[in-house]
């Protein structure tokens, strides 16, 4: 099997025909209870794509370069939490206090990472634990009230019928990271330490430093998530649970994205994204009992496995290629 | 061993912090006290066990299971609701759900190599869906009262902290003299080189996913005794703790290095520093801020030190 089918098959085709079946099904789910589609479902769609957003696009990057960070999850309630602290009345003030916070526990860890070389599951799985309590310290472990009602207001204002100035800021971030990917050789680069981490350095590319500006974007990304959604909610809450942070993943590989490494764009993970958005979209409007989505995230799970099992001998050659270099990296 | 690796920088930030949290619990008005202790080793036990039986995944290579809290609502759940047959066919039901959704996962992790984290995903989810739709969203509550025999407290200890000691002991002994236990460590080091070596990669593989589905639903009841009713929420936070428990004991989360022994100290390092910070009135926040502290010093220290050994 020559590379290029392979990556055509996975990258490209598989959040292609996600997004094409998610579409359907939209359409089908709408015409089967009697209801016309309005573009009030499309704003709702996008809107719970920007909740979701901000935390599949930096989680998805890491995932692309062989990393997962956890810690996206702990970044955005902190961010959130911080933002309400810091932004009733200046909003800015407490977006720039959470990125900046953001930016610096992903900096943080993304030097120990790369400093000793560490597996970041391990490393972001204590940070999401030490972010959660830091959060629920600050705010004595209650929901804490956003009153800035203009801010809230001014987030969550239709623009052009679809969308709002939330899903916009997070639909511009998607296609500024994705362009930088694209035309430099940043993207590759990201592939390339995901992928084979030791050639990669062999080949010249700064390792160590990519993986510190990875994961500092990674932080300050999901901090703006987190300050979006606690303006938008008028709320923080110092809890968020894993379900958004297991969201993000099936965003991820929904986008084609690939747990090894080395697989993945930015464009695919906006794909994924929005499929997981308009997932969750469906089961409201067609309003299906809450474990149907459950059920119908498990298959689109499955579908993703399946779709990679014609390479599973590849990707058992990927599997231990990975623990190879672990190996030798540790 | 050398002088060298005596004074090694890992072991002197090791002892460090064991000095600083034996002085600080020292000094901690109530830590010494029997009560105190009981109740440390009666939080460590139900965690303990989930973790127990993530140490066999995360040693085999299978990383860890994000569906640790899932699959043991579930096997609560099966066990409350088989409550009026008995207490002893309760059990035994509970132990096959748990062995057959651990080794299903083994199945696929095994023989056909699928990413365990996805994988444990799907199950998170399917589980959460299939439990939602049999229950009908309801709470199962206890079809009868067999079950009180497991919150027994024989001594003025908990049967559970009997229990876990007897299944911590049983799991290192398996995972150190039995020839499925080496084997688990060869796969885990090196899937491709255990292959080569004939070994039957794939059955250790499933044999590693149903000790974690036995040792978890082994948890899952007494988490369901404790609670006396259940539904897909009753495992709370028991999927991260379990993961906080192996790593902070120090088996490495690439697999190949690890030990029961390891993950019970793991596990009651976490019960005491949560316990002190307790007792001496931190927040809850500050608690979960302190203990996400020592298990990144904790983590770093092991993986670091994994690597100079493997170097």
């Amino acid at each position: 099997m020559t590379r290029w089918r392979g990556r055509l098959r996975v990258e490209t085709v598989l959040p292609g025909v996600s997004l094409v079946v998610t579409l359907v099904a939209f359409v089908v789910a709408a015409a089967a209870i009697g209801r016309s589609i309005s573009p009030y479902d499309g704003y709702n769609a996008l809107q719970g794509f920007a909740q979701l957003g901000l935390l599949a696009l930096p989680l998805g990057l890491t995932m692309i370069a062989g990393e997962f960070d956890l810690s996206v999850a702990g970044v955005y309630a902190l961010a959130g939490m911080l933002t309400v602290q810091f932004g009733q009345q200046q909003p800015l003030l407490g977006v720039g206090v959470a990125v900046v916070t953001g930016a610096l526990v992903g900096a943080f860890q993304g030097g120990l990472i790369a400093r000793f070389r560490l597996p970041s599951m391990p490393v972001t799985i204590a940070s999401y634990i030490i972010l959660l309590g830091v959060t629920s310290f600050i705010s004595g472990g209650l929901t804490k009230t956003y009153t800035n009602a203009d801010a809230t207001a001014f987030v969550d204002q239709p623009v052009l019928t679809l969308f709002s100035p939330r899903s916009l800021i997070t639909l511009a971030l998607f296609v500024a990271i994705g362009l930088i990917l694209s035309f430099s050789r940043l993207g590759s680069e990201l592939r390339a330490i995901g992928g084979d981490r030791r050639a990669a350095r062999a080949s010249g590319v700064r390792t160590d430093g990519l993986l510190v500006g990875l994961f500092t974007a990674s932080g300050a990304l999901a901090a703006v998530g987190g300050s979006l959604l606690s303006i938008s909610y008028s709320s923080a809450n110092p809890d968020p649970g894993i379900q958004p942070l297991v969201l993000a993943v099936v965003a991820a590989l929904i986008g084609g994205v690939s747990l090894a490494g080395g697989r993945g764009s930015a464009w695919g993970l906006l794909v994924g994204a929005v499929v997981v958005a308009l997932l969750s979209q469906i089961v409201i409007f067609a309003t299906l009992p809450g474990y149907v989505t459950q059920l119908v995230f498990a298959g689109f799970l499955l579908i993703v496995i399946a779709v990679d099992a014609p390479g599973v001998r590849r990707r058992v050659a990927a599997y231990v290629d990975a623990r190879q270099l672990r190996g030798t990296r540790e | 061993m050398t002088a060298r690796q005596l004074v090694s920088p890992e072991r002197i930030v090791v002892a460090i912090v064991v000095v600083v949290v034996v002085i600080v619990c020292a000094t901690t008005p109530q830590f010494l006290t029997l009560n105190n202790t009981k109740a440390i080793l009666a939080s460590t036990s139900v965690v303990g066990m989930a973790a127990l039986g993530l140490t066999f995944i995360t040693i085999v290579g299978s990383v860890v299971s994000l569906a640790t809290a899932q699959s043991m609502a579930v096997v609560a759940m099966v066990f409350l609701a088989a409550q009026s047959w008995g207490l002893v066919p309760a059990m035994l039901i509970s132990l096959v759900v748990g062995v057959v959704i651990g080794g299903i996962q083994g199945l696929a992790v095994g023989y056909w190599s699928i990413n365990p984290v996805v994988l444990t995903i799907v199950t998170a989810f399917a589980l959460t869906g299939l439990a939602t739709l049999v229950s009908g969203g309801t709470t199962v509550n206890a079809s009868g009262d067999g079950f009180k025999g497991l919150n027994a407290t024989p001594g003025g200890i908990p049967l559970s902290v009997f229990v876990f000691a007897a299944l911590a002991l049983a799991s290192q002994i398996v995972l150190q003299f039995s020839i499925k236990g080496r084997q688990i460590y060869l796969v885990g080091e090196n899937r491709l080189a255990a292959t080569s070596a004939g070994l039957p990669v794939a059955r250790v593989v499933v044999f590693a996913w149903a000790a974690f589905g036995l040792l978890s639903s082994v948890g899952a009841m007494f988490l369901a005794a404790f609670n006396t009713s259940a539904t897909i929420n009753v495992g709370g936070s028991l999927t991260f703790d379990a993961i906080a428990a192996v790593l902070t004991g120090g088996t490495s989360i690439a697999g190949g290095r690890g030990s029961a022994i390891r993950t019970v100290i793991g596990v009651l390092a976490i019960s005491i520093i949560s316990d002190v910070l307790l007792l001496r009135g931190f927040s809850t926040g500050a608690q979960i801020a302190v203990k996400g502290v020592l298990i990144l010093v904790f983590v770093v220290v092991v993986q670091v030190r994994a690597g100079r050994v493997a170097r």
